[in-house]
């Protein structure tokens, strides 16, 4: 009699002790310990992009990503960051987990071309934390001196032939400190600082071109084959769809950007092509730091996108550091 | 000797003589045209969903260069019977090169998902002639013959 008592208080203890256990569960979602987990499904920009799209997060909460796609290949990654990208493959579950040590808001994108609005394809996740958002006090230096991006900006001095910086240092004339100034080279551009070069007394004896071989011995010397490796990777990955991978705006997304299909995508804006930097006219009159300007805000009625918030100040200076070779021989 | 052999030998003497000469159009070895290997260079623009071009000829001992230059979304190139697969991003060519040393017929298909039609983004690959289609015509051709000599009997 005692066990057969013992048997239904069992099974009435089952019955609701487990909704009883389930509905307790449910206060403590496995996020708030562990992390949160986050089902993400990528689209072509065209059809929605990334789902969802808004994340918050605290400061070193451990993000888990199951990340899908629901076309075609996609990439994943988080702008200024170290982490590495990942793919994302229809049918394919990929999954990642992420920590952010620092407050602030980062942007994660798509990092493979998945159809003419790839660079649409960008999210948010904004990462609070006891410690105040610290601000960035420093400004590009495209913003420090108030450079006018969208101004027109033709170089008053173009080279006969292409600048040589090899040819330069066979000239045997030592290059004077101020143009060996990173900061200098900065803000001035190849034109104006042939110019300057061609007034002072060291280049007397040359010919114009062989100033503007100068000119391209100092912008080498401003650079590393480091910085122009990572230039040049970053220029391949992201850049050379529209500007091409010789430089000259022929990539094969430019005939997408097409007056119809940006009267499509947007109002009727002006359509640019993309800009080609093979062509002295326009590259020699631009200073390093209206570049910087140009690849961090984007715009330019060509539909360029902003690239501030993706890549680090390293970066950027190593991608136009890299613009360069498409003018000067190094 | 005639006195061996059975009169339906006679009965069946064109229908045996239709079938050997199938046999040597379907099997006989071609005579083999001499060709000195030579480099041999493509450019194929990839699109959702074709390939231009789609169809890419060498010949047996050929070294093959394909250039892959997609021109909306990531696409690639997955070659049967090679066992070959490269693929390549938008704005960055991709290149194979190898020596086409397996005569044949045979399709290339991209190999990263691209869209809704993505299965049947195909194109073909042809090392030497396509022995195949002259042998099938030629039995096709044979097959006319006995079927317009059987009417005529």
């Amino acid at each position: 009699m005692n066990a057969e008592r013992l048997a239904r208080l069992f099974v009435v203890g089952l019955l609701l002790g487990l909704p009883l256990a389930i509905l307790i569960a449910r206060w403590f979602p496995p996020g708030s310990a562990a992390g949160q987990t986050i089902e993400m499904h990528a689209r072509m920009a065209e059809s929605g992009g990334w789902t969802p799209s808004d994340l918050t997060a605290e400061v070193r909460e451990p993000l888990h990503f199951r990340l899908t796609s629901d076309d075609v290949v996609h990439g994943f990654a988080i702008g200024q960051s170290d982490w590495p990208a990942v793919d994302v493959n229809p049918g394919e579950v990929t999954e990642a987990t992420i920590a952010f040590e620092k407050p602030g808001k980062y942007v994660f994108y798509c990092t493979r071309w998945c159809g003419p609005g790839h660079w649409r394809m960008r999210g948010v996740i904004e990462v609070s934390g006891e410690t105040a958002v610290e601000q960035d006090a420093e400004q590009p230096l495209y913003a420090v001196l108030g450079i006018d991006i969208d101004a027109p900006h033709p170089a008053a001095f173009t080279p006969i032939q292409r600048p040589s910086a090899r040819r330069g240092a066979s000239l045997g004339i030592p290059i004077t400190k101020m143009y060996q100034d990173p900061e200098y080279l900065h803000r001035r551009s190849p034109a104006e600082t042939w110019s300057v070069m061609r007034a002072e007394t060291f280049t007397q004896g040359l010919s114009d071109d062989q100033v503007w071989d100068m000119v391209a011995l100092a912008w080498q010397n401003s650079t590393s084959p480091a910085a122009l490796a990572l230039g040049q990777q970053l220029y391949t990955q992201n850049c050379a769809a529209c500007h091409g991978e010789a430089g000259s705006g022929e990539g094969v997304m430019a005939a997408s950007i097409t007056p119809e299909a940006q009267l499509t995508a947007e109002s009727g804006h002006d359509h640019k092509p993309p800009a080609n930097f093979t062509d002295p006219k326009m590259m020699l009159g631009a200073s390093p730091a209206l570049l910087q300007g140009k690849i961090i805000r984007g715009g330019m009625g060509s539909g360029m996108p902003y690239w501030g918030p993706i890549f680090t100040e390293e970066q950027t200076w190593a991608l136009v550091d890299y613009l360069w070779t498409f003018q000067f021989d190094y | 000797m005639s006195a061996h052999i059975p009169p339906s030998f006679y009965k069946y003497r064109a229908s045996i003589v239709f079938a050997l000469a199938g046999i040597l159009i379907a099997l006989a070895p071609l005579p083999s045209p001499i060709t000195t290997p030579t480099e041999r260079h493509f450019r194929v623009e990839a699109r959702s969903f074709e390939y231009n071009p789609a169809v890419l000829r060498a010949n047996p001992g050929d070294r093959v260069t394909i250039e892959l230059i997609p021109m909306d979304v990531v696409h690639g190139i997955y070659i049967d019977g090679y066992n070959l697969e490269f693929h390549a991003d938008p704005g960055q060519t991709g290149e194979l090169t190898f020596i086409a040393n397996r005569p044949g017929i045979y399709r290339f298909r991209c190999s990263v998902t691209c869209g809704a039609l993505h299965p049947f983004m195909i194109g073909k690959l042809q090392v030497g002639p396509n022995s195949l289609l002259w042998r099938g015509a030629g039995l096709a051709t044979l097959a006319a013959l006995a079927g317009a000599w059987r009417l005529r009997r």
